[in-house]
């Protein structure tokens, strides 16, 4: 149900940035936006990939305090 | 007088040539940024796992180049082979795109990518980044220059016909480049290019988890494709409506067909979302609307109209009858060059020369043209409704499908569990030819849409081609379909060995393919130490 809400919401969220779009570039300068919107794609998806890492960084301190916990307790 | 049928041989040609080559395009055009960006995280990171990624990538990058070089080649010989005459009209304003885009953007592209695969070992990592974003560039700015000469076929700008020279002549550059349709048609094409891109990628990262393979790989894959690609797919959406806006003003023949608009209405507009159009009948059969929707999509207000196929066939009557004066006056200006009167004629009736060029078809004195001929040559004026109208649809409905694909999976990726969701996973192998197919079908929109000319408004398609047999056209074409059948099988053998075996391994990767992140890294140190205390 989270993951339904979550997927309605993010959909919301992109359809209004493309509706927001549509008005304000019916002819706009695209050879600009072409190199602005470029570059932030780059970026983040490579910000993407460096959270992911950051991500299994965390889950594998969890599980390492985890293991400790158990051998102690 | 041409033979139809060459005619008809030469577009069949041009188009499959043109199709199979645009399988590769987009490919090329996404995976270089996405390859840029990959890079980007190895460089700032300076984890190993990275390297592999690119390097893995950039296999399936180099695989795909290679072809798509090798078809796209024969599409410029085909314009001075098959389409001599539009060569010879046009080459003025077509041939200097195209030569910038093989001077520049192309050796640009070609000259970095050899860098690329070989510069491992011979640069440092900041030198390999930038060698990648050149080659990244140049794919893209090689596709920039064919669609700034494409646009000037579907909405010319920036030339004029010269009566002495009988061709056209390049007047402004900047209004070639800087067109509407070609900003908007580059745009929507590049990025179309990163959503095939993204989505090839998430595929087979996909596959590789689906069967436990190289997981740390597929899963860093499968994030940094899914964020390129959700972002890409907005901006395709976006652009989409855009080139709609500016094509829809420039080629309204073009939106009547994608709309199957055959009565112009009054404002507000419905929107056709299912229809059987019939061209001989000129009505849609079984058709499902959605009310206000077609004025709100294609003038962005709701009081806004467009003319309807009935309207625009009046309009072309009209026009070819104001051009027939202007091929007359050709027609004496081709045996007395200096003729005053002629020249006047020519000016006063010039805007409408293409439309003359289209009864010629059927009229060969078009002083002699009868009312029918002219007449049928109007109903030319309107394309193919049906093929348009479904791969106009088709495309929309895939992008739309892409961009919820790509919501669904960024919310997966996002929260690390990607791994667990196996029918997103095989869903995702599943959606490889989607991108594809979209890209094909808006390429079908485009071209078929611009039908009955090469040029619009300025060069029927009738004339535009050599004047070849009908036998060598059926020889060239069934070389062509059976070098290029060749050409995919190579291309999916070779693709599907290199996505088998994967990425090469390595000695001094002690995380590949067990734990990257205790890896070789900097903080994977740290974090084992860590783990170890």
């Amino acid at each position: 149900m989270k993951t339904f809400l979550l997927f309605v919401l993010f959909m919301l969220i992109a359809l209004i940035v493309i509706v927001l779009a549509v008005i304000l570039g019916d002819s706009g300068a695209w050879y600009f936006a072409w190199l602005v919107g470029t570059g932030m794609i780059v970026l983040i998806t490579a910000a993407g990939g460096a959270m992911l890492d950051t991500q299994e960084e965390q889950a594998a301190l969890l599980k390492a305090d985890a293991q400790a916990g158990a051998r102690h307790g | 007088m041409h033979d139809i049928t060459v005619v008809d041989l030469s577009r069949w040609q041009f188009a499959l040539t043109a199709l199979y080559h645009f399988l590769f395009v987009p490919l090329t055009l996404g995976l270089s940024f996405m390859l840029a960006a990959m890079e980007t995280v190895y460089v700032t990171t300076g984890k190993q796992i990275y390297k592999d990624i690119v390097q893995f990538w950039g296999k399936l990058f180099l695989i795909n180049f290679a072809l798509g070089v090798a078809t796209g080649l024969t599409m410029e010989f085909e314009f001075g082979t098959n389409w001599s005459f539009y060569s010879s009209f046009v080459g003025d304003i077509f041939g200097a795109p195209l030569a910038i885009e093989g001077l520049m953007a192309f050796f640009l592209e070609a000259t970095f990518i050899g860098m690329m695969a070989f510069g491992w070992e011979r640069m440092r990592r900041g030198q390999h980044l930038a060698v990648t974003y050149m080659v990244a560039f140049g794919s893209n700015l090689s596709a920039l220059w064919i669609l700034i000469a494409n646009s000037f076929m579907q909405t010319p700008q920036g030339a004029h016909f010269n009566p002495v020279t009988m061709r056209m002549e390049l007047g402004s550059l900047s209004q070639l480049i800087f067109s509407h349709d070609a900003q908007a048609k580059f745009v929507h094409t590049s990025i179309a290019g990163y959503v095939t891109g993204a989505i090839f990628v998430a595929g087979i990262s996909a596959w590789y988890m689906l069967r436990n393979r190289h997981m740390e790989l597929a899963k860093r894959s499968f994030r940094m494709a899914v964020l390129f690609g959700v972002l890409s797919t907005a901006g395709v959406i976006t652009l989409g409506d855009a080139l709609g806006f500016v094509g829809g003003q420039a080629q309204p023949t073009k939106l009547a067909a994608m709309e199957g608009l055959w009565k112009s209405e009054a404002a507000p507009m419905p929107f056709n979302l299912v229809a059987f159009p019939s061209q001989q009948d000129q009505v849609n059969h079984g058709q499902l609307q959605v009310p206000y929707a077609l004025s709100l999509l294609v003038t962005h207000s709701l009081d806004g109209t467009v003319p309807g196929v009935d309207q625009l066939e009046q309009q072309a009557a009209a026009r070819i009858r104001n051009g027939i004066p202007a091929v007359e006056a050709l027609q004496t200006l081709s045996s007395k060059p200096g003729d005053a009167d002629a020249l006047a004629q020519f000016h006063a009736h010039e805007k409408d020369l293409g439309y003359g060029f289209l009864v010629q078809r059927y009229a060969q004195d078009v002083s002699k043209a009868t009312d029918a001929q002219i007449g049928t040559a109007a109903r030319d004026t309107i394309p193919q409704v049906a093929p348009i109208f479904w791969s106009f649809r088709a495309m929309v409905a895939m992008g739309l499908a892409m961009l919820a694909y790509f919501v669904l999976a960024v919310i997966f990726s996002l929260r690390n569990r990607i791994e667990r969701q196996r029918w997103f996973l095989k869903l995702a192998v599943w959606m490889i030819p989607v991108p594809f197919l979209a890209c094909e079908t808006g390429w079908l929109v485009a071209e078929l849409g611009r039908q009955p000319w090469t040029v619009y408004e300025l060069l029927p398609t009738w004339m535009s081609a050599s004047t070849h047999s009908v036998g060598y056209m059926i020889f060239s074409l069934v070389g062509f379909v059976g070098l290029y059948t060749v050409f995919i099988i190579a291309e999916m053998y070779l693709m599907v060995r290199a996505i088998r075996q994967g990425p090469q391994p390595h000695d001094d990767d002690a995380g590949w393919d067990g734990d990257p992140v205790l890896g070789n890294s900097a903080s994977g140190g740290r974090l084992a130490g860590q783990a170890e205390g």
